[in-house]
C-alpha cells in the first residue's frame, strides 16, 4: 500500500521537479480531454510549439505576455506577504483609467508637458492600481475583512467603471459613437525600442529586478516575507504589521496598474471596454508556476502569452474556438495546484 | 404610475432573482461547512452550455438532469482537491471557474456543437444544428392565485423551476437550522476539530456540501438558459456566479434571507434595463450594475465590525482546509 509522509520543508530542487512534472501532466491531461472531444491533438500541440520557434510569432507572444508578466510580478509581492490578492484584473483596469486620464488631461486641458507624459502616465497608473488594492488591504488591516472576496468583487466594479467612462464622459467625440476613448498621441505610446514588445520587456525586466531587490536586500521585503510566513511572529517581533500590509499591497496593486498602462499605451493605443481578456487571472497561474520567483515570472509569462498567440492560429487552422486555450490554461492551473500536494507530502511504498 | 408598469417589472424581478437564489442554495451549505466554492461562476456557465445543447438534442427535462450531473462532477472535483488533498480552496475554485468557462465556450462553438449534437441525436434536422436559441420553459400559471394584484404576477405566473426553488429555499433553511443534520453541517464549518472529536465525519459532510454546491450552481445555469435568456452567447453568465457569492454574504449565509436578497439583486438588474428604456440613467447604468458587488464589500466590512460580529459572522472555518492530527 501507499502511505503519505509529510515533508518538513520541501527543498528547492524537489519543488522545482514537482512543478515541472505537474506542468507536463497538464499537457497529457489536456491532450486526453481534447482527444475525447475529437480534436487532432498532435496538430494542436504543433501549432502551440510553432509559436515559440517562429520569430514573428514569438515576438507576438512576448507582446501579449507583458500585462500578464507585470501583474504577476505584483502578485509575487502580495502572495509572498500572505495577502491573497485576486484583484490583479481590477488593478489592471484602474491602471488603464489613470493612464488614459493623463492623456485626456493633456489633450483637453494642456496640463502636462509632452516630455513628462510617459512618466506621468506610469506614476498615475501605479498609484491608481495601488489605491485599488489598498481598499481591500486597509479593510483587512483595520477590520480583518477577508481580502479574497473583496479583491474579487472590486474587479467587477473596476470593469464596470471603465465601461462607464468609455460609454459616457470619456467617449471620443469624433469616434462615430463607438465606445472608445480618444486615440493616444504618439508621444503617449510605449514604442521605444522600435517595437512595443521591446519597450514592454524592458519595463518587465526592470520591475522583476526591483521585486528581486525588494525581497533580497530591503527591510520592507524582509518584514513582508516574515508576514507571509506568520503574522503572529511578525507581531511578536515588534514589526508594524498594518503598515507593511498597506505598503506591500500598494506595491502589488501598483505593479498590476503598470500592466494596465501597457495595455492602453503599448497594445491598444486607447481605452476601450473589456480591454483585458483576463490577464489578471492568468497572472495568478503564472505566479504559482514560477513559484513566486520574479525572474522565473518572465519565461512563465511568455509561455502564457504564447498560448494566447497560438489561440489565433487554432481558430484559423483547426477551426477551434478561443476557449480551447482557456481549457488548457485551467488544466495547467489545476495541475500546479495539485503540485502543492506533492510538495507537502511524499508518497512512499509501504510493505 | 399605473400598476400595468409595475407588474411585469416584479415578474421579471422574480425570474432573474431565482437564478441567484437557486445558485446560492447549495453554496450556502458549502460555506456553512467551511468550503468556499469560487468555481460557482464556471459551473454555472457549464450548466447553461450543457442545458442549451441537451435541450436541442433531447428536450427540457433531460437538460436539467444532465446539467445537474455535470454540476455534481465539478463538485466532486472541488471536493477531491479541497477536502481529500486539503489544497487551497481559492486557487482550486478559480481554476474550476476557468475550466467551466473554457469548456462551455468549447462545446457550444458552432463546429464542435454540430458534432456533439449529431452524436447525441442523429435524427436532428440540419437547421437545428445551427440554431443559437432554444424554446423556453413553459410557464404554468397557478389558477386563482395568479389573479391577485402584484403578488400574483410576481410569484404565481412562472415556470416550474421558479416554484420549486421558492419552496426549496425555506425547506433548506429548516434543514440547516432546525435539524441535527443541519447542526452537524454548521459545526463542521465553525470548528471542524471539535466536530471530528464528537464523532462527526468532517470529510463526508464536506464532500456532500461540495456536491450540493456544484449541482445547484449548474442547475442555476440551466435555469438561466431555459427560464430567462433562451439563446446562447459565449460568457452569458457574465459574473452572475460571483453575484451569487455576494448574495450569500448579504443574506449572511441563510437560505431564508437569500430569498429577499435575490429579489433585491433581481430588482436591481431589472431596474437597470427599465432605466435605460426610459432614458433615465441611460448614460450610467454601470453604477446600478455595480451595486451587487459594492453591497458585498460593504456587508463584509460591516460583518467584521466588533458589535456585529458578536451576533452574525461568516463561518469561522470558511476556506480553511481541515487536517486531522495524524
Amino acid at each position: 500500500m501507499f502511505k503519505l509522509e509529510r515533508r518538513v520543508y520541501p527543498s528547492r530542487k524537489t519543488s522545482g521537479l514537482v512543478i515541472f512534472l505537474s506542468f507536463l501532466l497538464a499537457f497529457f491531461v489536456t491532450g486526453l480531454i481534447f482527444y475525447f472531444l475529437g480534436v487532432n491533438v498532435v496538430q494542436f500541440y504543433l501549432i502551440i510549439g510553432n509559436v515559440f520557434i517562429t520569430p514573428v510569432l514569438f515576438l507576438q507572444a512576448v507582446f501579449r505576455s507583458i500585462p500578464i508578466i507585470l501583474s504577476s510580478l505584483g502578485l509575487v509581492v502580495a502572495f509572498r506577504m500572505g495577502f491573497w490578492n485576486i484583484g490583479a484584473e481590477g488593478q489592471i483596469y484602474l491602471g488603464m483609467v489613470a493612464a488614459t486620464g493623463i492623456v485626456i488631461l493633456h489633450v483637453f486641458y494642456d496640463a502636462i508637458p509632452i516630455s513628462l507624459m510617459l512618466i506621468a502616465m506610469g506614476v498615475a497608473s501605479f498609484l491608481a492600481g495601488g489605491a485599488w488594492c489598498l481598499i481591500a488591504a486597509s479593510l483587512k488591516a483595520k477590520l480583518g475583512v477577508n481580502e479574497v472576496l473583496t479583491t474579487l468583487m472590486l474587479n467587477y466594479i473596476a470593469i464596470l467603471f471603465v465601461d462607464y467612462l468609455v460609454y459616457g464622459p470619456w467617449r471620443d467625440p469624433e469616434g462615430w459613437g463607438f465606445a472608445l476613448s480618444i486615440p493616444f498621441p504618439d508621444y503617449a505610446t510605449l514604442t521605444f525600442g522600435g517595437h512595443p514588445s521591446v519597450a514592454g520587456i524592458t519595463i518587465s525586466v526592470a520591475v522583476a529586478a526591483l521585486v528581486y531587490v525588494l525581497f533580497k536586500y530591503t527591510k520592507l521585503g524582509f518584514v513582508l516575507s516574515v508576514l507571509g510566513k506568520s503574522s503572529e511572529v511578525a507581531k511578536y517581533a515588534g514589526m508594524s504589521v498594518g503598515r507593511a500590509t498597506l505598503l506591500g499591497s500598494l506595491i502589488s496593486g501598483g505593479i498590476a496598474g503598470l500592466g494596465g498602462f501597457y495595455v492602453v499605451s503599448g497594445m491598444i493605443g486607447r481605452l476601450r471596454p473589456r480591454a483585458s481578456p483576463g490577464y489578471g487571472y492568468t497572472a495568478i497561474i503564472v505566479a504559482m508556476l514560477a513559484q513566486l520567483n520574479p525572474w522565473l515570472i518572465l519565461p512563465a509569462g511568455i509561455f502564457f502569452g504564447g498560448l494566447l498567440t497560438a489561440g489565433d492560429a487554432l481558430q484559423s487552422l483547426l477551426r477551434l474556438p478561443a476557449s480551447t486555450i482557456t481549457v488548457f490554461q485551467s488544466v495547467i492551473f489545476l495541475c500546479i495546484v495539485l503540485a502543492e500536494f506533492f510538495m507537502r507530502y511524499k508518497v512512499v511504498l509501504k510493505r | 404610475m399605473s400598476i400595468e408598469w409595475i407588474e411585469p417589472v416584479l415578474a421579471s424581478t422574480t425570474s432573474i432573482g431565482v437564478v441567484y437564489l437557486l445558485g446560492s442554495l447549495g453554496e450556502i451549505y458549502a460555506e456553512r461547512s467551511g468550503i468556499l466554492n469560487l468555481g460557482l461562476e464556471g459551473i454555472m456557465a457549464i450548466g447553461a452550455a450543457i442545458s442549451f445543447i441537451i435541450t436541442i438534442a433531447w428536450g427540457h427535462a433531460l437538460a436539467f438532469l444532465v446539467a445537474g450531473i455535470f454540476g455534481i462532477l465539478m463538485g466532486l472535483l472541488l471536493a477531491f482537491f479541497a477536502v481529500s488533498l486539503r489544497l487551497n480552496q481559492i486557487t482550486v475554485g478559480l481554476a474550476i471557474t476557468m475550466l467551466g468557462l473554457g469548456l462551455s465556450g468549447f462545446i457550444t462553438f458552432p463546429t464542435t456543437r454540430k458534432i456533439i449534437l449529431q452524436t447525441l441525436n442523429p435524427e436532428l434536422p440540419g437547421a437545428v444544428l445551427e440554431t443559437q436559441s432554444v424554446s423556453m420553459l413553459p410557464s404554468v400559471p397557478i389558477p386563482l392565485l395568479k389573479e391577485i394584484p402584484i403578488v400574483g404576477p410576481m410569484f404565481f405566473n412562472h415556470n416550474v423551476v421558479v416554484y420549486i426553488t421558492l419552496i426549496l429555499a425555506p425547506l433548506m433553511w429548516f434543514l440547516l437550522f432546525r435539524t441535527s443534520a443541519g447542526l452537524k453541517i454548521r459545526s463542521v464549518g465553525e470548528n471542524p476539530g471539535m466536530a471530528d472529536a464528537l464523532g462527526i465525519n468532517v470529510f463526508r459532510i464536506r464532500y456532500l456540501t461540495c456536491i450540493l454546491s456544484g449541482m445547484f450552481s449548474a442547475l442555476a445555469g440551466a435555469y438561466f438558459m431555459l427560464g430567462f435568456q433562451p439563446f446562447w452567447i459565449e460568457g452569458m453568465t457574465g459574473g452572475r456566479g460571483f453575484i451569487t457569492l455576494s448574495l450569500i454574504i448579504l443574506s449572511t449565509w441563510s437560505p431564508l434571507r437569500a430569498i429577499f436578497g435575490s429579489l433585491l439583486f433581481g430588482g436591481i438588474e431589472v431596474l437597470q434595463y427599465r432605466l435605460q428604456l426610459f432614458g433615465l440613467g441611460a448614460t450610467s447604468p454601470q453604477f446600478v450594475l455595480m451595486l451587487p458587488y459594492a453591497i458585498a464589500v460593504i456587508t463584509l466590512s460591516l460583518l467584521s465590525v466588533e458589535s456585529f460580529r458578536k451576533r452574525i459572522s461568516a463561518p469561522a472555518a470558511l476556506a480553511k482546509p481541515y487536517y486531522r492530527e495524524e
